[in-house]
């Protein structure tokens, strides 16, 4: 072996070392930012479901007065308990989105498949948020869906998904505007069904199209922002969607309305 | 006679709201925040209905049940109450004797008629 063979080869170990010793630190920064990673979500499960509690006795009691059950109210004080009640219900369904979202990451949520008609739950969904769209004029249609076969899925979860995008879809359209639902089979065999919820809204810039997807992560994050939320809606849709081996995108332009869709194995036993 | 209830729950925020509820709705209430204690009421008055929280201090609500059995005090009616819908939660309580599980907060009017519907 030459002198500059030599040299080389102790030249090659420092390199190996240093990239081990590289590799080592790296790996250890991994270990502690998943550590990091799973206190932050056992902090929210324990910090939501502590919320919870309060919160529950505090929407009962105005349910016990509301229902004026202590006594008649009269029109001032209905219209304050009335407050507390949807303050309180409003409270409720961002700390159960947060649960929601501890359960989805620590892959803590099973599928329960049942057979039902997409179309029917999309009309349930369109109803609860009728009261919600009318106060902005809006209008929600469901343009097609009649022929469509029944799918084999969670219905719970898809009613879930479709809550999240109607009601961003209620959330980020101005006054007079236009929701729509469509269905499109695709896939080989037609085997999968495509969900198109669309609106006349402010739309999404194409850089954003990505983030939205990802928790905590809102357009506009700012306190000030005018729609407020736990930025966690649209992460556990796609959690739920990618559970039913499906997923789920969106089109759209800023000012020119959004698409949102996601895609299900309509019988997921026969793939 | 009154139906008595027994509520199993920790928090005493939630206990006081559903004192004022069913002491208005005209039944007899009772009170348990831990797994001990529960059996210690359940098994000393035998109760009509008992809303029972799944997660307590001292375990978990569904080994109230299994204790009330076998004393023999079993309420006529148990209704689970959780914060989760979780479907294995929920199977597990129904397969041990649940009459329904509930979820919390469970709004007045539909606690008031289930209560009712399976008392009938």
């Amino acid at each position: 072996m030459t002198m500059a063979d030599e040299e080389t080869q102790s030249a090659l170990r420092k390199r190996v070392v240093t990239l081990e010793q590289i590799s080592e630190e790296a790996q250890r920064t991994i270990d502690e930012l998943r550590s990091r990673d799973e206190l932050k979500t056992q902090f929210l499960s324990n910090i939501s479901h502590d919320l919870r509690t309060p919160l529950a006795a505090i929407i009962t009691h105005a349910e016990i007065l509301w229902d004026g059950m202590l006594g008649e109210l009269n029109k001032k004080q209905g219209d304050s308990v009335k407050g507390i009640l949807s303050g309180g219900h409003q409270l409720l369904d961002m700390i159960d989105e947060i649960l929601t979202y501890v359960r989805s990451a620590s892959d803590q949520i099973d599928l329960v498949r049942t057979h039902f008609s997409l179309p029917d739950l999309v009309d349930q969904v369109r109803v609860l948020n009728q009261a919600l769209a009318a106060r902005k004029h809006l209008t929600i249609e469901r343009l097609n869906g009649d022929d469509l076969p029944s799918i084999y899925a969670d219905r719970d979860k898809i009613m879930h998904v479709l809550g999240n995008l109607i009601g961003n879809a209620i959330k980020f359209t101005n006054d007079g505007g236009r929701i729509w639902i469509a269905f499109s089979r695709i896939g080989n065999d037609a085997d999968i069904v495509r969900v198109e919820v669309g609106d006349t809204g402010r739309g999404i810039a194409r850089n954003h199209h990505e983030m939205i997807f990802r928790e905590f992560a809102q357009v506009d994050a700012s306190p000030s922002r005018p729609h407020h939320g736990t930025g966690l809606g649209l992460a556990i849709a796609r959690k739920l969607v990618e559970l039913h081996s499906g997923s789920i995108w969106v089109e759209s332009e800023l000012g020119k309305g959004s698409r949102f869709f996601f895609t299900l194995p309509l019988n997921p036993a026969a793939d | 006679m009154a139906a008595r209830i027994l509520i199993v729950e920790d928090s005493p925020l939630i206990v006081d709201a559903f004192r004022v509820l069913f002491t208005d709705a005209g039944y007899e209430v009772d009170a348990a925040t831990t797994v001990a204690e529960a059996v210690e009421r359940g098994a000393k008055t035998r109760a009509d209905v008992m809303l029972l929280d799944l997660s307590l201090p001292d375990g978990n609500g569904l080994e109230i049940m299994h204790a009330l059995r076998e004393r023999d005090a079993l309420p006529r009616v148990t209704l689970a109450m959780t914060g989760h819908n979780d479907a294995r939660a929920r199977r597990n309580c129904m397969d041990a004797g649940c009459a329904d599980v509930l979820l919390k907060p469970v709004p007045i009017a539909e606690l008031l008629r289930q209560i009712e519907l399976h008392l009938a």
